[in-house]
């Protein structure tokens, strides 16, 4: 124990002043430690570890395939692959919900250090989003072998994937930042949002394609009040074109929807930083 | 002149104390429940500037806003007027431990820390093995930060906090906690940092670390600035203010009476004096007086038994002392008048007691009445090395020089 007394003895006095990072540096140092943590703990104490993250889309995947496709013969669109289909709109989906229902806990569960400490808490809300976004990421992988199976060529068209991330990166965020903010004063928010993500996700053309509702609820009020919400909802925007990219190998067809996510998602993240703002400064009070 | 690191002004804080809150959505939207609630100000007021290699303490009684007021310095309150500006690198100990996530581990709540004090990992990395070592957490680093005891929360906090090399270190009540070994660890860092010319607040009621370590102090009253100066002349008067208040408690509970009990039996007065017939107060080792007045309506107390006996303030009864049967068993007490009881050297240590008087009949035991003061006198200590409730004689040979001749 020679040297630990040693050390214990080691006076602050003998050593140099530690280093500060810059104001931008010392951030993105935090936020990198956040997001670690943050991606970490999905994997602590499970002996699938990362495995999760495909299994849970996998699983998902197969059940609907089982209910949607063989049950109730949902097709693919235009004879294309319904197992691509499913699951490229169901890794969009799980990204953006659960960055949703991460982002909105993520103050909540941090309230040991909110109390205690004063920093920048909108990063523990920005790094829950970006653990999602990393979840995502790895998730991808999981088309590969039904791309190759079902011998659906992806090419090109790849490329409009980062910024359609990217989008759908800034929908959950601004959303997640007033989920986030809203829990502190309202608890059941967190069991809220699972509860309409899950009523999001059947408005959502994720296992049933697009083309196929054309008409379904016919052209009077309900068949107005169906095409305001389908086509408002912009994860309908994000998953059609990830069909296009994936399914169909083709740029995403939609640029007005396009243009109006993007819009929406900067919308969102401002109104979503002020919100937060707003409601943080009795945070440590009301926590 | 530099600017000062820690300038507060005209702080006031102020919350909210809900009668009826909605917490959830649901109760605010489907209920139509509204919030209600009254606003009361925790600090008022505050101004004052810490100025650089200062020592700054801050004293008052609980709930006098001291705790809000560091808070509102370290960022984690937001002051509704006046403004903090604090300048250097600012770590904080508030209550227990600094801020940890309970999942992670001491390990990964380390640099946590440091990501938010804005140190680079590198410099955590190298500075990682003294935090552990000073913490004494060894063997536990690896656990998450959940399972640790509340002194291990504590050293790691501290541990943490002086590591990490602040300008600023804001202390608040938790030398209170952990070992005495570790405590004095603490204090030494502490002076160290001192001399080193850091900025230190530090919050407590403990008057004699204030005394010992603060340049200035602040004391609150009820959230506002009741005297600000030099350490001594602000302890002195508070201290003064707290003796005060307790005599004036003390006092007031000396009109105790009990009500009637069998046979109309009623205890009219009972009263606590120390060795200058002061009421309340005495020392280890001085004498007590205990006077109990009582009221026998049928025909004064025959064959009763007179029972004091003493407690810490809220504790469980300590010593007892009772009449003798024999003796007072042949004789009968007049129908009013008072008995007194004294305890020539009262062995109790620093602290408050409480008396509880009973008279009972000495045949059937069954009480006439009885009357409990809970808080009824105050002990004055000797000094540091007894600790506990009662004084014992006592004898040290440094070392036994013979050890065959040592006996009792």
């Amino acid at each position: 124990m020679a040297t630990t007394e040693a050390l214990r003895e080691g006076a602050l006095a003998s050593r140099p002043r530690a280093p500060q990072s810059g104001p931008v540096a010392r951030h993105l140092e935090l936020l990198w430690e956040l997001v670690r943590r943050d991606v970490r703990a999905r994997y602590r104490g499970s002996v699938l570890g990362i495995g999760w993250t495909l299994l849970n889309p996998l699983v998902f995947m197969l059940v609907y395939a089982l209910v949607f496709g063989s049950l109730l013969k949902v097709q693919g669109p235009s004879g294309k692959s319904y197992l691509v289909f499913l699951l490229c709109g169901l890794l969009a989906w799980t990204f953006f919900q659960q960055a949703l229902v991460m982002a909105a806990s993520s103050i909540i569960a941090n309230a040991g250090v909110v109390r205690k400490v004063a920093f920048p808490w909108m990063l523990l809300t920005v790094s829950t989003v970006i653990a999602a976004l990393v979840n995502f990421l790895i998730s991808l992988v999981l088309l590969v072998p039904f791309l190759i199976v079902s011998k659906s060529p992806v090419g090109l068209p790849l490329l409009a994937l980062p910024g359609l991330v990217l989008v759908t990166f800034g929908l959950s965020l601004g959303l997640g930042l007033m989920l986030a903010a809203g829990s502190v004063y309202f608890r059941d928010l967190q069991y809220i949002i699972n509860l309409a993500t899950m009523v999001w996700f059947y408005l959502t053309p994720v296992i049933w394609p697009l083309t196929r509702y054309q008409g379904f609820f016919g052209h009077g009020k309900l068949g107005l009040l169906a095409h305001v919400v389908i086509y408002a909802n912009p994860m309908t925007w994000v998953v059609i074109s990830f069909q296009d990219i994936f399914v169909f190998n083709r740029w995403p067809q939609h640029w007005h929807g396009l243009i109006y996510i993007t819009l929406l998602a900067a919308g969102l993240i401002w109104m979503g930083v002020r919100v937060f703002r707003r409601l943080r400064r009795r945070f440590a009070e009301e926590i | 002149m530099a600017e000062a690191p820690i300038q507060v002004q005209k702080l006031s804080k102020r919350f909210r104390i809900y009668h009826q809150r909605s917490e959830t959505l649901k109760q605010a939207l489907v209920d139509r429940r509204r919030s209600r609630y009254e606003e009361f100000w925790a600090v008022k007021d505050a101004d004052f500037q810490v100025t650089e290699g200062e020592t700054f303490g801050i004293i008052g009684a609980n709930g006098s806003g001291k705790s809000t007021l560091l808070k509102c310095i370290a960022g984690i309150l937001v002051p509704d007027r006046g403004r903090v500006a604090v300048r250097g690198r600012l770590a904080s100990l508030l209550e227990v431990g600094a801020g940890f996530h309970p999942d992670y581990s001491g390990r990964e709540n380390i640099f946590l820390n440091g990501a938010i004090l804005g140190l680079p990992r590198r410099y955590i990395n190298s500075v990682l093995d003294e935090i552990v070592a000073f913490a004494e957490l060894e063997q536990f680093i690896d656990n998450p930060v959940r399972n640790y005891s509340s002194g291990m929360y504590t050293r790691l906090g501290f541990s943490i906090a002086i590591h990490m090399d602040p300008d600023i270190l804001l202390i608040d009540e938790v030398l209170a906690v952990g070992d005495e070994a570790f405590q004095r660890r603490c204090m030494d860092h502490i002076e160290e940092m001192r001399r080193e010319g850091r900025t230190l607040i530090f919050v407590s009621h403990a008057a004699d670390t204030v005394r010992k370590l603060c340049h200035r102090c602040l004391w609150l009253e009820a959230g506002a600035e009741r005297m600000l100066g030099p350490t001594d002349a602000v302890v002195d008067g508070y201290i003064e203010e707290v003796n005060r208040r307790e005599m004036a408690a003390l006092q007031q509970a000396a009109e105790a009476t009990s009500g009637p009990g069998w046979m109309g039996v009623r205890i009219t007065s009972l009263r606590v004096l120390g060795p200058d017939g002061q009421e309340g107060l005495t020392g280890t080792g001085e004498p007590l007086l205990v006077r109990i007045g009582y009221e026998a309506p049928a025909g004064g107390l025959n064959r009763v038994r007179f029972r004091v006996s003493f407690h810490p303030a809220d504790g469980p009864e300590l010593v007892s002392v009772q009449t003798d049967d024999r003796e007072l068993g042949e004789r009968s007490l007049p129908g009013s008048g008072e008995v007194a009881l004294t305890i020539p050297e009262l062995p109790f240590l620093d602290g408050v007691y409480g008396t509880k008087v009973e008279i009972e009949d000495i045949a059937s035991g069954r009480p006439y009445v009885s009357l409990d003061r809970p808080q009824s006198f105050r002990v004055h200590g000797p000094g540091r090395r007894e600790q506990g409730m009662a004084l014992v004689g006592h004898r040290w040979e440094l070392p036994v020089s013979d050890p065959s001749a040592v006996s009792a």
